[in-house]
């Protein structure tokens, strides 16, 4: 695409609510914390926000409509937006598209919810547990074979994976494995207690080939983050951080359909964000790749060029995950380990390693590019960040 | 011993889907031809994704095919599987190319494996629904 967005917007604050186990206090609250939180860190204040972009949980109706009435701010531009896990990253493209478009200067977007104690109230794990048939689940085709959630719509790519490449679960724990290592070192994760392959490979299975250490946590919590103008970001309290690229592909046309399982939209994604950065994979230092399930972070890591497709098993079971590894990835515990808010939680992470914020033990040593990834709706929408040290 | 009501959910069809579930109750495996450009498609809709055409005929299939990819339920997400896992689902891939979601039935999840050939079956699971299911094809073996 176009390279004369390439640096022009930036990051210039992050937020994020306390994240894991929150009781007695509802998605919209979170949120409403952490754009206080992000809005704050870039030395704003609501005054000078007149764009929103949020995704609510998606029984919402018009959710920047209620962030709008929290955070007391009536926009130029705003919107909600439903790719899933896809949207974090594509609200943070938004942004930047909507204030080169003339539509507003400085835009907060952001992402809450409050899966753990939602779920934990209703006393059960998920609705359909209990039978019910929750809006937008499927009515035909699925429940009357037992096909339930969103494991096992991504446990299908999995086990192709698996038996076109020869992927082994192994590879997929060595995943868990260092996540969970980088979490331990993060004060604010959900889960910080090491665990071994061995650990994995005792979890109880879910959806095979998933078992419980496959896949990412149910949390409370949410993430910010505000976009203005790169020039305009001089003036402000952080050292900034550009958009030098971004992207999307969303194979709306179903997980089951052609190759989708198993080559994800990132691949079409991360060629437009790539283009449009002017790099490649090889000038990429850190990355945060969207893991709600072990599988779509090898899988995603191949459609981005960090190594053939076929090769992310080798790949992540190399080391190369670690923070001195070829690709330090998920530097914070990821959805995995530090809370799953839906990928917003490494936009914001990216942000941190670039501008230094961590202690030396946490930090990828020199990171001046960082590379981001969305996923959501049921394997099918995909989005991508490359962010800079500014 | 009076028999127990069926506990699994049903499918709800839309009047896209109805003729599909009406061939069910016939033993017969139907899909979607587009009459403009003669492609197939699964599942229901009102246009052909390829050319957009509203016009449509049903069209009966072999009912053989294999597994694209395949997951094993351990947990339980709804009480009507209860005594059911572990408990395999897969995506068939027909002969004739498009995909659809069912169950391998009569045999292990430890024996399914991607791209086993497999041919339809049919369960009356009520006096109103049948449900589509498959099984590995006798000669096939395993690969």
């Amino acid at each position: 695409m176009s390279a004369t967005l390439r640096d022009k917007y930036a990051i210039v604050g992050v937020g994020q609510s306390p994240i894991g186990e929150v009781p007695d206090m509802d998605s919209l609250s979170l949120l409403a914390l952490a754009m206080k939180a992000a809005i704050e860190d870039a030395g704003l204040t609501n005054k000078h926000i007149d764009g929103m972009i949020t995704r609510g949980p998606d029984d919402v109706y018009t959710h920047h409509q209620h962030m709008g009435q929290i955070l007391g701010i009536n926009p130029r531009f705003s919107a909600s937006l439903a790719s899933g896990g896809a949207s974090q990253c594509a609200a943070v493209a938004m942004a930047a598209m909507a204030i080169e478009a003339g539509m507003c200067e400085t835009v907060v977007t952001g992402y809450g919810r409050n899966t753990w104690s939602r779920t934990r109230k209703r006393g059960t794990r998920q609705g359909s547990e209990r039978g019910l048939r929750l809006p937008g689940e499927p009515q035909e085709f699925a429940p009357e074979f037992g096909l339930f959630g969103a494991t096992a719509m991504h446990a299908f790519g999995c086990r192709r994976h698996m038996h076109l490449y020869g992927t082994t679960k192994d590879q997929m724990g060595a995943v868990a494995v260092a996540f969970r290592r980088h979490a331990s070192k993060n004060p604010l994760a959900q889960m910080r207690e090491p665990i071994t392959l061995e650990d994995y490979h005792r979890a109880k299975p879910i959806v095979e080939p998933y078992n419980m250490l496959d896949c990412s946590l149910n949390s409370d919590g949410a993430g910010a983050v505000v976009v203005t103008r790169a020039e305009r970001a001089r003036d402000l309290r952080q050292r900034p951080v550009t958009i030098m690229g971004f992207g999307q592909k969303n194979n709306l046309r179903g997980w089951f359909h052609d190759d989708n399982m198993v080559t994800l939209g990132g691949l079409e994604s991360a060629a437009v964000a790539y283009r449009m950065a002017g790099i490649g994979p090889e000038d990429v230092d850190v990355a945060q790749i969207y893991d709600c399930f072990t599988y779509i972070v090898l899988a995603t890591l191949e459609d981005y060029g960090f190594c053939k497709k076929g090769e992310g098993g080798p790949f992540v079971a190399s080391g190369a995950l670690e923070l001195d590894g070829a690709l330090p990835t998920n530097t914070s515990g990821g959805q995995l380990s530090e809370g799953h808010i839906e990928g917003m939680l490494q936009i914001v992470e990216a942000v941190r390693q670039l501008r230094r914020d961590h202690p030396p033990d946490r930090l990828v040593k020199d990171a001046e590019i960082a590379i981001v990834s969305g996923h959501g709706g049921n394997t099918v929408c995909h989005s991508t960040l490359i962010l800079r040290r500014g | 011993m009076a028999e127990v009501a069926y506990q699994k959910p049903l499918p709800m069809p839309s009047e896209l889907s109805a003729p599909f579930w009406e061939a069910c109750r016939r033993h017969e495996l139907v899909i979607q031809r587009c009459q403009n450009c003669r492609a197939l498609r699964f599942p229901p809709a009102i246009l052909c994704p390829e050319c957009l055409s509203a016009v449509v005929e049903w069209t009966r299939v072999s009912g053989g095919g294999k597994i694209f990819s395949f997951v094993v339920f351990h947990r339980v997400y709804h009480p009507g599987f209860a005594t059911d896992v572990p408990y395999t689902v897969a995506l068939i891939e027909l002969e004739e190319g498009p995909r659809l979601v069912s169950n391998i039935v009569d045999c292990p999840p430890s024996e399914v494996a991607c791209d086993l050939p497999v041919e339809v079956v049919f369960e009356d699971v009520t006096p109103e629904v049948t449900l589509p299911q498959f099984r590995l094809r006798p000669a096939s073996g395993k690969v």
